[in-house]
């Protein structure tokens, strides 16, 4: 691993809460002008890669009257949709048997990605989808977009479609740093730290088990965008140990502290700890019935409808080049 | 025109706004990734600043963005380092979804240093310039390896030295696209269908080895080193293309010619190699017994210089010199000593050699295919070449890199518009694309470089075909 003390994820991408509410508003504030123009959000790719919102077409009475009806996600319910889809990310690594660490580089890419861009701008599902297929390429367990497009019936078109669009607005930041391999460094420094004996070695390997469930938690938070990697995978230790209760866990972190020239104290941990704590008490995965009503306002602000989405999108595509018609091609089955 | 339909007419209108901010010279290279071209910044800040642009190609299977590219790009966001070479900018080319890298442009490297000195000077590299090239090329090698990133494919191509300006004679390592960060597990070149030269390929390679680690890089150093004092390649194997395994049984031997063969007793996990017990005539034959790598490199065996390249031509990877303990070894700390501009020599009375500019291909535009025009002379500033599916409107004025309009965004939503523009959404926003800085405007850090010979390819004939980077 290259070094985070110098990375981009350290220099760039770890936030305060504040920041988050700020880069998520200003997104979503975008998008709802666009709408109030009577406009609607979501991007197209044009000819030349631009990246437009669709021209309004209010050539007919009917669609002026559909897009004065299009109401906006709600900062919310944008928060819902990514929680629920978030989720489906580590169902759709599980089902595919990628490795730990390619679902937490697609559930950090699509994070960022959001950090961004309104889900009004640009469809979730198939960001997601994007999201593991480049994690799947920068983790080196290439998969084609056709194979991962098969294994969820999509079409696999959508997802080279974005996967620019990913790169970039990423900043073609893609090296990110999850919390699994500190808590296997810790570990490691854990077995120097208790001497640990054959029975002791058993019983840090349970903690270890639980601590990656605790990161595969945290990782559906926010705080991956929140916490440097380390202090995750402590923070998960420790929550980790006040079940098994293996070791003394106060005096390892004073040793760490002790040891370390850090700029963070042992109280700053344990200010980071209940605030990660807390992130993740906080949780909770929006049921399919939540998230229903607010697909179907997301649609709208798309210029789709249920009854007619065929014929809808294929007005919607003005250019006829192949890149531009298809954003919108995927019929949502992940929703 | 190659291209006729797609390219539309040559007005410098109909070029995408990114390649609009730089004037191009002509290609420089050329690889299994793609081209590489010289250009021209137009903008005021940094007009003239050369830079050199690496076109990928689309990856072959449809399946996507190349992942040589995103791999370069991604590794070389990391990384800063005076003796690796700087990404100034990513361009994309959305109707093809192809990448253009644009670095800091460097006038020399060592394939055409040694080249230059062996075909057109008739002597051998001056001892302080080697010795400064190679400490400098330790140096930067020795920041990647402490980042746990591995080259792979250092040669002497990809090994740049920086022509005249402020970084004058300093060295710098490119061609990222096979490096990786290790710990993950690698897998072997040959299964990434990847066709890198063999004659710097380490002796754990060649053997198959499954898991390697940064010696394979000591080891190209080591027949970098030796290719620096004689101005031959020193271990020049007869690829056999289009075998699926790494086994390259040629290049084992011209190393056991030089270095004798490599013993269980030397090398203890030899018999773990796949292929040790491949052809055990040739392998494990012993038919070299006198053999002798000073006299190859004609050096004294006791010479400093000579125990260092021993110990980078060490067979067993475990017990190879690493990169810091290298640039600790007393050949560097004796006269004379190395400097950051290898290319001037401190000492009077050494000779000075002028090496020649690159050879530059002003026939070739930037979709790599030849124009059947004349080439065009260089200070009209003419483009030879344009992109398809171009059409953007007409902007005569070339603005500034990295100079980001904000005419109707808040700073907190620039993020993701600075982006957006860079795929021409908006007009007047990041026209230089993503700046490749974090956070510090580009053109306070970028040297100006000087450039006094602009297309003199003294010594040089036209090349026909570019070499491959």
């Amino acid at each position: 691993m290259a070094d985070f003390m110098t990375s981009t994820h350290r220099a760039k991408w770890v936030f305060t809460p504040q920041q988050l509410v700020e880069k998520y508003r200003a997104a979503n504030q975008r998008a709802r002008e666009v709408l109030e123009k009577g406009g609607t959000t979501l991007m197209t790719i044009d000819a030349d890669g631009s990246l437009k919102y669709p021209e309004p077409q209010i050539n007919t009475k009917d669609n002026a009257n559909k897009r004065s009806r299009a109401k906006p996600v709600s900062i919310e319910e944008e928060r819902c949709i990514r929680l629920f889809l978030e989720d489906k990310i580590q169902e759709v690594c599980k089902n595919f048997h990628f490795p730990h660490k390619i679902q937490a580089t697609a559930l950090i890419y699509f994070k960022r990605f959001y950090l961004q861009w309104s889900i009004m701008e640009h469809d979730p599902k198939n960001i997601l989808l994007t999201c593991i297929y480049a994690a799947c390429k920068i983790e080196e367990n290439h998969v084609s977009a056709e194979e991962l497009g098969k294994g969820i019936q999509q079409d696999h078109q959508m997802i080279l479609n974005n996967e620019m669009i990913i790169y970039q607005t990423l900043e073609f930041d893609l090296i990110v740093y999850a919390p699994y391999r500190s808590v296997e460094g810790f570990i490691n420094d854990m077995e120097e730290f208790c001497n640990a004996d054959d029975d002791l070695l058993q019983m840090l390997k349970t903690l270890q088990e639980t601590a990656r469930l605790e990161v595969d938690k945290m990782m559906l938070t926010d705080a991956p965008l929140l916490f440097p990697p380390g202090q995750l995978a402590l923070a998960a230790l420790y929550n980790s140990n006040a079940l098994h209760k293996v070791l003394d866990f106060d005096g390892y972190l004073s040793n760490i502290f002790s040891r370390q020239s850090s700029m963070h104290t042992k109280s700053e941990f344990i200010e980071s700890l209940n605030a990660i704590d807390s992130l993740i008490k906080n949780y909770r995965c929006p049921p399919r019935s939540e998230t229903k009503p607010i697909n179907k306002k997301l649609e709208s602000c798309w210029g789709l409808s249920s009854h007619d989405e065929g014929k809808k999108r294929e007005k919607k595509s003005k250019h006829k080049s192949k890149k531009s018609s298809n954003e919108a091609q995927n019929a949502p089955s992940l929703a | 025109m190659g291209d006729g339909s797609a390219s539309g007419n040559r007005s410098s209108s109909n070029k995408p706004e990114w390649l609009q901010q730089y004037d191009l010279i002509g290609k420089i290279g050329e690889g299994t990734y793609g081209l590489v071209f010289l250009a021209r910044i137009k903008s005021q800040t940094n007009r003239g600043k050369s830079i050199a642009i690496k076109k990928f190609k689309q990856s072959k299977d449809g399946d996507g963005v190349s992942p040589t590219a995103i791999r370069e790009i991604m590794l070389l966001r990391e990384i800063t380092h005076e003796n690796v070479v700087k990404l100034v900018n990513v361009h994309i080319n959305h109707t093809d979804m192809s990448l253009y890298l644009a670095f800091d442009y460097a006038e020399h490297d060592l394939y055409e240093i040694i080249r230059h000195h062996r075909d057109k000077v008739n002597h051998s590299i001056n001892q302080y310039t080697v010795k400064s090239l190679l400490w400098q090329l330790l140096n930067g090698l020795n920041y990647l390896h402490s980042n746990w990133i591995i080259h792979r494919d250092l040669k002497p191509s990809n090994i740049l030295v920086m022509g005249d300006g402020e970084e004058h004679g300093v060295v710098k390592i490119a061609d990222f696209g096979l490096a990786r960060i290790y710990q993950a597990p690698l897998k072997p070149l040959s299964e990434n269908g990847v066709v890198v030269t063999i004659w710097y390929r380490a002796p754990e390679l060649l053997l198959g080895a499954k898991h390697y680690t940064s010696a394979v890089d000591m080891w190209a150093v080591g027949c970098i080193f030796a290719e620096l004092l004689t101005l031959k390649p020193l271990f020049q194997g007869a690829e056999v293309k289009a075998t699926p395994n790494p086994f390259q049984l040629d290049q084992l031997d011209k190393i056991f010619k030089v270095l004798g063969h490599p013993t269980l007793d030397k090398w203890p996990s030899l018999a773990n190699l796949p292929h040790w017990q491949q052809d055990v005539q040739h392998i494990q034959g012993h038919k070299y017994d006198n053999t002798s790598l000073s006299n190859v490199v004609h050096l004294s065996p006791k010479s400093p210089a000579f125990d260092l390249l021993s110990k980078m031509l060490e067979y067993d990877p475990r017990k190879r010199i690493t990169a810091a303990q290298a640039l600790e070894h007393e050949y560097f700390k004796m006269e004379p000593q190395p400097g950051r501009n290898a290319l001037v020599p401190c000492q009077p009375g050494e000779t000075f050699v002028n090496y020649p500019t690159r050879p530059v291909d002003t026939t070739t535009d930037f979709e790599g295919t030849t124009n059947l025009q004349p080439p065009q002379p260089v200070s009209s500033g003419a483009v030879s070449g344009n992109m398809p599916g171009g059409h953007m409107s007409s902007r005569s004025n070339p603005r500034p890199m990295n100079v980001v309009g904000m005419q109707r965004m808040p700073h907190q939503a620039m993020q993701a518009y600075n982006l957006a523009s860079q795929a021409g959404m908006g007009p007047g926003m990041n026209p230089g694309g993503i700046p490749m800085q974090r956070g510090v405007p580009q053109a306070h850090q970028q040297q100006q470089l000087r450039r006094k010979d602009q297309m003199g390819m003294p010594g040089y004939p036209p090349q026909q075909k570019s070499r491959r980077l």
